[in-house]
């Protein structure tokens, strides 16, 4: 038996990890963008700069010194907000990178909402109909859209939604003064495509925990006392079954951030993954620092809020439940 | 949430639930029993989902080892730039005029090159590592699970892109980054299934018999242990396809004028408007690869799961 003090103990240390986590993270993505690829300086004005003028934008980019003090210097400049400017686009990086991560958010919300009614529905149905063609026919289905790699996914819509029927934009073009309802029609897409991958997957945990709901004694007494169908299926099978999609959610949730990189690029869209890869190609170190750090923080953050919310709905859970 | 159905896995046959295998501390020895291997055999290539996803994965092999000796030619023009399928070009020309046919079954070899070898290489050193971490805890055992903590902070694709973009684009970055990435993860499934063997008796019989651990591990607990690793190994492929074309269709890949899928996708998108073939064939290419592999691993992991 798991005590509430057990629980929390268990959340409290989780919690406690997560500074340490970080600190690595911080130290492995300063090593990769900074150390590995070499001479920064030399890096971002190509190789016809004179060792002077290497020398020079290094020291006014505060770049010079020992590895370690770059470090800690950066680390600490983090830590106060002071993200640098971005060498690719001359803005500073704080807002460039903020921004971005909000479009990103948005795009992953969007996601979410048109995913999981769909992802859920189909589930229920296939628990319904365990074992027959329809059901086996719908895991293929999901187990496929799962799979496959996002932008395989997407130029599949593109091509029957942009190309044959011209319901939506091929390419996405949003700018600050674009309206709202233009923003939903270019966001659809590129939302569908980065809540395919995640609806596969929910929809089989569904299943999965209806299943295991059907079978129980709890619903064949509800079923024997003659319960209405409708009453049965929301209080005894969705609150029961629903759970263990909670945490699939928040999981699915952090994977949303991986994709939006290939999403981003293939429509387009100005997110943080499209600036990582920006960055990448055009070896800004200071906005591939910040925007990756960022990444993790946030992924770090969304995989605690699934731990805790898990908890809070079902304090019998076990902590730490297999990531998938 | 052990059961088969819990999976979510497609149901077994009526005959694959009778399953005779012989327990892994050998205290239910059934003497009518087929030996495990050649039953699992037997019941996997009575499902038609494996033999599709089979069928597939050879057809892709093939294409990656004989579009050479039969002249297939993915990198000079044999047609007008943008023609669509025809059939002298059934999958249509890109915009060089180059055949997608023949491309798309080039394309198939850079796949199946970067991501087998990084599932090989990830796969030895993870089962190694998970051998150790499972069989004497410590400090190892630590590690490796703190290393996990910090890996699942980061979306894969964004570790890979990172380490792929610091050490140069090139195939064997990809190779190395890839596996990099997922030996923690097959480790962490490894140990778990260490840590459920060493409670049987076997291995406390073979300790007491004075043998050694390294004996121990490769002789007694891998045996055991063998259908975990190969069905984790089969699901890692799978990633592996997903992430080295994503990184290829992101450019930190294969190359031009390379026929690989997510690089060809990346560069055809533009035309997709005018001439979609030069995009769907490449993109149905890597569809139907990583399908089947995932199905392939989806049958394995129901069939060796007890």
């Amino acid at each position: 038996m798991r005590t509430r003090s057990d629980t929390r103990r268990v959340v409290l240390r989780r919690a406690a990890q997560i500074p340490f986590v970080l600190l690595v993270v911080s130290v492995l993505v300063f090593w990769l963008v900074a150390v590995v690829p070499g001479n920064p300086g030399r890096n971002a004005l190509s190789q016809y700069a004179s060792a002077a003028q290497v020398a020079a934008w290094n020291a006014s980019h505060g770049l010079d010194g020992s590895t370690l003090h770059r470090y800690f210097s950066w680390l600490g400049d983090f830590v106060s907000g002071h993200w640098g400017t971005s060498v690719m686009l001359d803005t500073p990086v704080l807002g460039l990178v903020l921004g971005r991560l909000v479009n990103s958010l948005l795009l992953g919300l969007l996601a979410f909402v048109l995913m999981t009614p769909i992802a859920v529905a189909v589930g229920f149905y296939q628990a319904h109909r365990a074992g027959r063609p329809s059901d086996r026919a719908l895991t293929i289905a999901a187990v496929s859209l799962s799979s496959m790699p996002e932008f395989v996914v997407g130029v599949g819509l593109i091509i029957i939604f942009s190309v044959t029927i011209r319901w939506f934009p091929v390419h996405s073009e949003i700018v600050g003064g674009t309206s709202w309802s233009e923003r939903l029609r270019v966001m659809v897409l590129p939302a569908i495509t980065v809540g395919a991958a995640s609806a596969g997957y929910v929809a089989r945990m569904v299943r999965a925990g209806v299943i295991e709901t059907l079978a129980s004694a709890s619903y064949r007494t509800a079923v024997l006392k003659g319960l209405p169908r409708g009453r049965i299926l929301l209080r005894h099978v969705a609150r029961n079954s629903l759970l263990p999609t909670v945490a699939v959610l928040g999981t699915q949730l952090a994977a949303m951030l991986g994709g939006v990189v290939v999403v981003e690029t293939l429509f387009n869209y100005p997110g943080i993954g499209q600036l990582i890869l920006d960055a990448v190609l055009k070896k800004d170190i200071f906005v591939l620092e910040a925007a990756t750090l960022v990444i993790a923080i946030v992924s770090i953050v969304v995989l605690l809020a699934t731990d805790l919310g898990y908890l809070a709905l079902d304090p019998r859970v076990r902590l730490r439940a297999e990531p998938a | 949430m052990s059961s088969t159905a819990a999976e979510g896995t497609l149901p077994l046959p009526a005959d694959g639930s009778a399953r005779s295998r012989v327990s892994s501390d050998g205290a239910l020895l059934d003497l009518r029993a087929v030996p495990p291997a050649r039953h699992a055999w037997r019941t996997l290539l009575r499902r038609p989902t494996f033999l599709v996803g089979a069928g597939f994965v050879v057809f892709w092999v093939a294409a990656a080892v004989l579009w050479k000796p039969l002249g297939f030619d993915p990198l000079g023009p044999t047609g007008l730039p943008l023609e669509g399928p025809s059939g002298a070009h059934p999958f249509g020309t890109d915009n060089l005029g180059r055949d997608m046919f023949a491309r798309v079954l080039a394309g198939a070899q850079p796949t199946l090159e970067v991501a087998p070898l990084a599932t090989l290489v990830a796969t030895a050193f993870g089962t190694a590592l998970g051998l150790v971490a499972g069989y004497f805890r410590g400090v190892v055992d630590d590690v490796l699970m703190r290393s996990f903590d910090v890996l699942y902070a980061f979306p894969q694709i964004i570790s890979v892109l990172l380490v792929a973009s610091a050490f140069g684009h090139s195939l064997l970055t990809l190779v190395i980054a890839i596996a990099i990435f997922f030996t923690p993860i097959i480790a962490r499934t490894v140990r778990s299934a260490v840590l459920v063997e060493t409670n049987h008796q076997y291995v406390e019989a073979a300790r007491l018999q004075g043998e050694r651990p390294t004996w121990i591990l490769a002789r007694e607990i891998l045996p055991n242990i063998l259908p975990v690793v190969v069905v984790e190994a089969t699901i890692r492929l799978a990633y592996a396809i997903f992430v080295s074309a994503g990184l290829s269709f992101l450019g930190l890949g294969a190359q031009p004028p390379s026929p690989d899928w997510g690089l060809v996708v990346s560069q055809n998108r533009i035309f997709v408007q005018n001439a979609w073939w030069c995009a769907a064939f490449p993109a149905l290419g890597i569809a139907t690869l990583v399908v089947s592999v995932n199905l392939i691993a989806d049958n394995l992991r129901d069939v060796t799961s007890r």
